[in-house]
C-alpha cells in the first residue's frame, strides 16, 4: 500500500450508498436501411460473405468428422473440431473494426474469431503489405503451397486462401499449418495480422490477454486487445481476477509518468452462446441472470458493459465502434456480453442431451446466415441471387483448400522418423536477447544513484576475510543482492522489462529483494499486483507473447497451485505449440519457505521440473544466483526461478574471489562443483546445500571420508557431465533437497545416473528428501527436512558402512515399505 | 590402567602388517614374551611378543586384518580395566564413554566388517562397480570379504582381494580317506577343503600373474661348458672352510654380477610403460624356497662383492628367509634375479621375471653333452642357462649376447677370477 494513497477512517467510515447505472440490454434497433447511410453497400455484402466463409468452414469440419468426407474430399483427423456453428454473425461483427494492429485472444471454439479478423486485416491491408507478410511466414512456405492451388484472381482471394489453409493444415496437423500442426484447432493463430493466440483452457485467454494489454500500455503500442472468452469461462477465478487485474485502480491512481495514467486498452469480449459445454450458464450453473451484470461488480465504470445481440453483425459493429471510444480515452477496460448460439454439440461427440431440439430450431431460424441476407434484400442492397453466388463462391474455395490441406503429399505432416527432433527443436528457443525493446528504458534517476546499488558496492562480494572470518551479516553481499543487481542491470538496458508481482513495490518484495528499485524505476514498470496468482503469471505470458521481458514473482513457492494452469499449461506451452512463432522470455520468481508451516514451506522444483517446457533452476550461493539471474533475464525461454528464505542473506562461500562485480552468464543446466572429494558423491539442490557441506565436514573430520559436492542449481535443463564424472571417479551417490522424498526430481536424477553409470556405482544412489508429510511447525523442523544426520545415515546404511558410526535416522527396508504402503 | 600392545613396525619400508593367526584369546593370562599372534608383510612372517603382561582384555582387530604400524592391535590389562581409550580410532571422540563400551565395540566391528560374504538370505550380492572391478581384474568377487550394507560386497572389497590374492582351492581328501570316514561321507563338503592363502602366498600369486599379465616375457636357452667352474669347485672343496662352501650357484652369481655392469638394460627396472630405472650397481635377487613359499632376498651391490663374500651372504640370506626372521627391506630393491633349479634336475624353464625387474636367469642342471673336437666326439658337462626377459626394455639380440658373454666367462671362471 503505497504512502501517497491516504486510507483514513473518517473517509471510510463515511455513511452513503453505491451506485450502479443501467446496463443497457439489446439497444440496437437501428434497421439496415438506417444504417446504408453508415455503410457501403460492398460493405454490408461482405460481411455476408464473411460469415458464409467462417460457415463453410465450421460446416467442412462437422462433415469431415461426422462422415469422413467434405463436397467429395476424403479425409478425416483424430484431433479436436469445437465448432462455432451459429456464432459466425458476431465474430464479424466484432472484427470489422479491428486493424492488424489490434490484438484478438480467443477461446477452444474460435475458428470464426480468428478467420473472420484475418478477413478483416485482408480487407484493411495492402496489397503489397499483404504479400509481405505472406512471403515473410515461415520463409514463404505457406504462400507457395496455396499459390499452387490453381488461378487466382487477386492477392486479396491469394490471402484468403492462405489463411484458410494455413488454419485447416494447422487442424490437420500438417507441417504446412500455421504453427507446423503442433497447435492445432485450439490453438491456431497468425500474429501478422493482429490473431493471437487462442486456447484450449477454458477462460486462459483473459489473464494473457490483459498481458498483452499490458504491453500495449508500457511500450506506448497503439491498438486495443480483445479479448474473446464464452460465458462458461466466468466460473473460473483466473477471469476474474484478469478482469481486476486489467481494472486496477493503480493506473488511474499511481501510474502518473508521463502518457501511462489511465485505464488498460482491452476489450473482454464474452461470447455467450448460454452454455459452457453442456452446463447452462443462465439458470443453471451462474448466477449473474444477464452476464453484462458483472462490469458492475469490478469497476465503478461497471466496464461499461452491455449486452448486444451477436446474431446481428451491424448490432455488434455498433457496440465495437462505441466502445473503442471509450478504450482510445483511456477509460477501459470495456466488456461486452454479446449474445449468441451455437448450433451444433460442443463436440462432434455432444448428442444435446442438455436442451430440446425445439430450442435449437428457434433459433436457426433466426440464423443470421438466413435473417442477415433477407434483410440485405429486403434493403435493396444486393439481389438475393448474389447471395447464392457469395455461397457457390465460398463452397467451391473451402472445397479446394480442404482438397490440398487433405492430401498427404500436398500438404505432408511432419515426419518423425526421419527428422526425430522436430518436437525438441522447439520446446525451447534458448536465443540470447539483450533487449527487446528499441526504446530508451524508462526510468526515474541515474543507476548510480539509487541507494541500494551504492550499498551493495559497500559489501564484501565474498563471505569471509582474508583470516576465514565471516564479515558481519550486513557487510556481506548476498543472495538477495545477486538476484537484485542483474534485475537492476536489465531494467536499464531493456525497456519492456517489467517486474511485477504481490508487494515487490514498495514492501520490496516479501524478502526485500527489490528493495531499492522503487527509488529509480516507475510504477509502469515495477507494480504490487493483486492477490491474483493466475493473473500474474497469466498475464506475463501475454506481455510476453507480444515481445516484452517480464519477471513475476509469487512470494511463496507454495502458491505455484493458485496458477498452475498458467504455468504449467501456457507459460511453458507456447513455443512449442507455436512452432517456434512466439518467445517466451519470462522469469517466475518464486521462494521456498521456512518456519511458515504446511502451505508456506514446500520445494515445488520437481513439481514443475516434471513439466515439459520450463526451465528450472534453484540457486543456493550468491555467484549462482548472480549469474542464473543473468542467463534467464538475457534468454528467450521461460525460467521457474526458486530461491530459499533459508539462505537469502548468505554470503558467498565457495567461489574463488567471492561474486564478481561485472556481469556474467552461467548457464542454466551447468552445475557447480562446491568441494571437491574422492569417497562420495553429495549432490545438492536449494538450501539442503549448506547442510550438506556440514554432513562433508563431519565425514572428513570424524571418519577421513572425503565427499564431494555439487550443487545442482539447474534441473530442467540439467548437463549430466560434472555429475557422471564425479560418479565414476567415487561410485557413490548421495542426492539432497528439501523437496518431500516422493516424486522428488531428485529419484529422476538417480534413475538417470544409475542408467548412465551403472557399472561404476557401488552401491544404490540414495535420495534424501524431506518427510511425505505436511510441514510441521518449525519447532520440528529436524523431523522433517534432510539433516547433515540424515545424509552420512544414508551413507553408512545404504552406501558403505562408516566404522563407529551408528545410524539414527534411515529408515530400513521393512520401514520404507511401509510407509510406502501407508503413503507418508 | 591397561596396555596397548602395538603392530610392530617390520621394517623402514613397511606401513601396515596382516594379522596372520591370533595365538592368544581374549581372557588369556598374558606375560611379557608371549607370542600374542603372528603377522606378516607382503614379504616376510613374524610374531608379536607381548610388551605387557596382565590379561589379554581385547583385541582391536582379527585374523586377516591389515593394520597400520605402530597402530594399538590389542589391550593388556588387570581383569576388567577400561581400555576403551586404547581403541584405534574414534576413541579420542568418545573418551567419556564407558559402560556401553564391549557392546559399541563389537557393534562397530560388525559395521566396518560383517563377516559374511553372503548376505542374510544366502545370494552373492555384488556392487556393479565392484563386479565390473572384478572382471577387469579376473578376480573372483565370491572370495571377497563384504563390507557393503546387508552383506554386499563392495569396491573396496575387491580392492582389498586383489591386493591380496585369489585363494587356491587343494582337493586334500584322497577317495582312501573318504572310505574311512562314512561319517564324513555324508557330507558332500567334505569332498575338499577350502583354505584361505597365507599372505605370502597371496603376494607370490599376485606378483607372478601381474609379471604375466603385464610384460612381454620371452626366454632363451643357453648352455656352457661346466668343466672350469667344476674343477673350481673342487680346488674349494679341497681347500676346507668357508672356501669350502662355495658352490656352482655361487660362482654363477659371481659371474653374472660382473657380467651385467655390461648390459644396463638388463640390470634395471621397468617403471610403468615409459620408463627405465638402470643400476649403478648391481643388486642381485635370488631365488629361496621357503617352507612359506619362494622368496627373494638381494645381494644388493653385488658387483663390489669378492665370491667368497656373495657365497657367505648368500648363506645367511637363505636361511634368514627359510627361518621368516629376514628384514622385509631386504626383500626388494632388487635389479637382476638368479633362480637356481640345477640341484632338481631341471634341464631348461622359463623363470618368471620379478617385476619390476626386467630379467630373470634360470640356472639349471648339468648334462653330459658331446661335440666334436679335432674330428673325434667328446664328452663335456653342459649347464644349461635360461634367460627370461621383458621385450619392452630389451631386444633378444643384446639378451643372447649377454648370455653368450656369461657363458664364455664361466667357461672361463678363473681368468673373470682374475680380473
Amino acid at each position: 500500500m503505497p504512502k501517497s494513497l491516504h486510507y483514513g477512517p473518517e473517509e471510510i467510515r463515511a455513511q452513503s450508498t453505491i451506485h450502479f447505472e443501467d446496463i443497457p440490454v439489446n439497444a440496437y434497433n437501428k434497421t439496415v436501411q438506417e444504417e446504408r447511410a453508415n455503410f457501403k453497400d460492398e460493405d454490408l455484402v461482405r460481411i455476408y460473405r464473411d460469415i458464409t466463409i467462417l460457415r463453410e468452414f465450421e460446416s467442412m469440419l462437422t462433415s469431415i468428422k461426422t462422415q469422413s468426407v467434405y463436397n467429395g474430399v476424403e479425409t478425416t483427423y483424430p484431433g479436436p473440431a469445437h465448432l462455432s456453428v451459429g456464432q459466425e454473425a458476431a465474430c464479424v461483427g466484432q472484427a470489422y473494426l479491428m486493424t492488424p494492429n489490434d490484438y484478438q485472444f480467443g477461446s477452444h471454439r474460435s475458428h470464426s474469431e480468428i478467420l473472420a479478423k484475418s478477413l478483416s486485416s485482408i480487407q484493411k491491408l495492402s496489397d503489397d503489405e499483404l504479400m509481405k507478410i505472406m512471403e515473410g511466414f515461415l520463409g514463404g512456405s505457406t504462400l507457395r503451397a496455396v499459390e499452387k492451388m490453381g488461378k487466382c484472381d487477386s492477392v486479396k482471394e491469394l490471402a484468403i486462401r492462405f489463411i484458410l489453409y494455413g488454419a485447416l493444415s494447422e487442424i490437420f496437423a500438417r507441417k504446412t499449418g500455421f504453427h507446423m500442426g503442433m497447435g492445432g484447432s485450439m490453438h491456431a493463430f497468425f500474429l501478422p495480422f493482429g490473431v493471437y493466440p487462442n486456447n484450449a483452457i477454458v477462460g486462459g485467454s483473459a489473464p494473457i490477454a490483459a498481458g498483452a494489454a499490458l504491453y500495449k500500455k508500457v511500450n506506448d503500442k497503439s491498438g486495443f486487445v480483445v479479448c474473446n472468452i464464452g460465458d462458461g469461462s466466468l466460473g473460473c477465478g483466473p477471469v476474474w481476477e484478469a478482469l481486476n487485474f486489467a481494472c486496477m485502480d493503480q493506473f488511474h491512481t499511481l501510474w502518473t509518468e508521463d502518457g501511462k495514467q489511465g485505464g488498460m486498452p482491452i476489450l473482454f469480449n464474452i461470447f455467450n452462446n448460454g452454455y459452457g459445454m453442456g452446463g447452462q450458464t443462465k439458470g443453471e450453473t451462474m448466477a449473474y441472470d444477464m452476464l453484462a451484470r458483472i462490469g458492475a461488480g469490478i469497476t465503478p465504470t461497471q466496464m461499461y458493459a452491455e449486452r448486444i445481440d451477436g446474431f446481428n453483425p451491424l448490432a455488434v459493429i455498433d457496440a465495437m465502434k462505441r466502445k473503442l471510444e471509450i478504450l482510445k480515452k483511456g477509460e477501459g477496460p470495456v466488456l461486452l456480453d454479446t449474445l449468441t448460439y451455437r448450433f451444433c454439440g460442443h463436440s462432434v461427440s455432444d448428442q444435446n442431451a442438455y436442451r430440446e431440439k425445439d430450442e435449437i430450431a428457434e433459433w436457426q431460424a433466426v440464423d443470421p446466415i438466413i435473417t442477415y441476407r433477407k434483410a440485405l434484400v429486403d434493403a435493396g442492397v444486393a439481389a438475393d441471387s448474389k447471395f447464392e453466388d457469395i455461397l457457390a463462391e465460398t463452397r467451391e474455395r473451402m472445397t479446394n483448400i480442404c482438397r490440398h490441406a487433405a492430401d498427404k503429399e500436398f500438404s505432408p505432416y511432419a515426419d518423425f522418423k526421419s527428422d526425430p527432433q522436430v518436437v525438441e527443436r522447439l520446446m525451447f528457443s534458448n536465443e540470447k536477447v539483450a533487449s527487446f525493446g528499441t526504446d530508451t528504458p524508462r526510468v526515474m534517476a541515474k543507476k548510480e544513484d539509487c541507494p541500494r546499488v551504492q550499498q551493495i558496492a559497500g559489501k564484501s562480494r565474498f563471505m569471509f576475510d582474508e583470516n576465514g572470518k565471516p564479515f558481519s551479516k550486513m557487510k556481506t553481499y548476498n543472495i538477495r543482492d545477486a538476484i537484485f543487481e542483474p534485475l537492476i542491470d536489465k531494467y536499464y538496458e531493456d525497456s519492456t522489462l517489467v517486474a511485477y508481482g504481490e508487494d515487490v513495490r514498495d514492501w520490496g518484495g516479501a524478502f526485500a529483494v527489490y528493495r531499492g528499485l522503487p527509488d529509480v524505476i516507475p510504477h509502469s514498470r515495477l507494480f504490487n499486483a493483486p492477490i491474483s496468482e493466475a493473473a500474474i503469471v497469466g498475464s506475463a505470458v501475454g506481455y510476453a507473447m507480444c515481445g516484452g521481458r517480464a519477471v513475476v514473482e509469487l512470494m511463496y513457492a507454495d502458491f505455484i497451485g493458485r496458477a498452475g494452469d498458467e504455468i504449467f499449461n501456457q507459460m511453458s506451452k507456447w513455443q512449442a505449440m507455436s512452432a517456434g512463432i512466439l518467445k517466451m522470455p519470462i522469469i517466475l520468481r518464486v521462494s521456498v519457505g521456512s518456519k511458515y508451516g504446511a502451505q508456506h514451506s514446500q520445494d515445488w522444483t520437481s513439481i514443475c521440473a516434471h513439466i515439459p517446457g520450463l526451465k528450472v533452476c534453484f540457486p543456493a550461493t550468491p555467484w549462482e544466483a548472480k549469474g542464473l539471474m543473468q542467463s534467464a533475464l538475457n534468454g528467450t525461454d521461460p525460467v521457474v526461478f526458486f530461491e530459499s528464505q533459508r539462505i537469502y542473506d548468505m554470503g558467498e562461500q565457495f567461489h574463488e574471489g567471492g561474486v564478481p562485480k561485472e556481469s556474467y552468464e552461467i548457464e542454466i543446466g551447468d552445475t557447480n562443483l562446491v568441494r571437491e572429494g574422492k569417497d562420495v558423491t553429495i549432490l545438492t539442490v536449494g538450501a539442503a546445500l549448506y547442510r550438506a557441506v556440514k554432513a562433508a565436514d563431519e565425514l572428513k573430520a570424524k571418519y577421513g571420508m572425503e565427499a564431494e559436492i555439487i550443487n545442482l542449481h539447474s534441473l530442467v535443463p540439467l548437463n549430466y557431465e560434472k555429475i557422471i564424472a564425479s560418479v565414476k571417479k567415487t561410485g557413490r551417490v548421495v542426492l539432497v533437497s528439501d523437496a518431500c522424498q516422493r516424486g522428488s526430481f531428485l529419484n529422476d536424477i538417480a534413475a538417470n545416473i544409475t542408467e548412465l553409470c551403472f557399472d561404476d556405482l557401488d552401491a544404490p544412489c540414495v535420495v534424501v528428501g524431506a518427510r511425505n508429510w505436511i510441514t510441521p511447525p518449525f519447532e520440528f523442523d529436524e523431523y522433517f527436512f534432510p539433516q547433515p544426520s540424515w545424509i552420512i545415515d544414508a551413507i553408512h546404511t545404504r552406501i558403505v558402512p562408516i566404522p563407529g558410526y551408528v545410524a539414527e535416522h534411515s529408515p530400513s527396508d521393512v520401514e520404507l515399505e511401509r510407509r510406502s504402503k501407508a503413503g507418508v | 590402567m591397561a596396555k596397548a600392545v602395538i603392530m610392530p613396525k617390520a621394517g623402514i619400508t613397511v606401513e601396515s602388517c596382516i594379522i596372520g593367526k591370533w595365538l592368544k584369546n581374549v581372557g588369556d593370562p598374558v606375560k611379557v614374551g608371549d607370542i600374542l599372534f603372528t603377522y606378516e608383510t607382503d614379504k616376510a612372517s613374524f610374531e608379536c611378543e607381548s610388551t605387557e603382561e596382565g590379561e589379554l582384555l581385547a583385541v582391536f582387530f582379527s585374523d586377516g586384518d591389515e593394520v597400520p604400524c605402530f597402530t594399538n592391535v590389542c589391550a593388556v590389562g588387570a581383569k576388567g580395566e577400561d581400555y576403551s581409550a586404547l581403541k584405534p580410532g574414534g576413541a579420542a571422540e568418545a573418551p567419556a564413554v564407558k559402560a556401553d563400551e564391549a557392546p559399541k565395540a563389537e557393534e562397530e566391528k560388525k559395521a566396518a566388517a560383517p563377516e559374511a560374504t553372503k548376505s542374510a538370505d544366502g545370494s552373492l550380492k555384488v556392487s556393479p562397480r565392484a563386479r565390473t572391478l572384478a572382471e577387469k581384474a579376473g578376480v573372483d568377487p565370491r572370495y571377497a570379504e563384504a563390507t557393503g550394507p546387508d552383506g554386499r560386497i563392495i569396491e573396496r572389497d575387491i580392492r582389498r582381494l586383489m591386493e591380496t590374492g585369489m585363494p587356491v582351492v587343494e582337493e586334500t581328501a584322497a577317495p582312501a580317506a573318504k572310505a574311512e570316514a562314512p561319517a564324513a561321507a555324508a557330507k558332500p563338503e567334505s569332498e575338499y577343503e577350502d583354505v584361505r592363502l597365507p599372505g605370502i602366498r597371496k603376494v607370490i600369486a599376485k606378483s607372478m600373474m601381474s609379471s604375466l599379465h603385464g610384460m612381454a616375457q620371452l626366454t632363451h636357452h643357453h648352455s656352457f661348458d661346466a668343466t672350469s667352474i667344476q674343477s673350481f669347485r673342487r680346488e674349494c672343496k679341497a681347500a676346507g672352510g668357508d672356501v669350502g662352501g662355495i658352490t656352482l650357484g655361487d660362482m654363477v652369481l659371481y659371474a653374472v654380477s660382473r657380467t651385467l655392469v655390461n648390459w644396463k638394460d638388463l640390470n634395471a627396472n621397468m617403471i610403468g610403460d615409459d620408463t627405465i630405472r638402470y643400476f649403478r650397481h648391481v643388486n642381485l635377487g635370488v631365488a629361496v624356497d621357503t617352507p612359506r613359499g619362494l622368496m627373494v632376498p638381494t645381494i644388493f651391490n653385488a658387483d663390489t662383492k669378492s665370491l667368497l663374500e656373495i657365497s657367505k651372504e648368500v648363506k645367511q640370506l637363505a636361511e634368514a628367509a627359510r627361518s621368516g626372521a629376514i628384514s622385509p627391506d631386504l626383500l626388494t630393491g632388487g635389479s637382476f634375479t638368479v633362480s637356481n633349479l640345477g640341484s632338481t634336475g631341471v634341464e631348461m624353464f622359463t623363470p618368471v621375471i620379478n617385476p619390476p625387474q626386467t630379467a630373470i636367469l634360470g640356472v639349471c642342471g648339468i648334462t653330459q653333452r658331446v661335440r666334436e673336437e679335432n674330428g673325434q666326439i667328446k664328452l663335456y658337462p653342459a649347464m644349461g642357462l635360461s634367460l627370461t626377459y621383458d621385450h619392452r626394455a630389451v631386444d633378444g639380440s643384446p639378451a643372447s649376447k649377454f648370455v653368450s658373454e656369461l657363458c664364455k666367462n664361466l667357461e672361463k671362471f678363473t681368468l673373470l677370477l682374475a680380473k
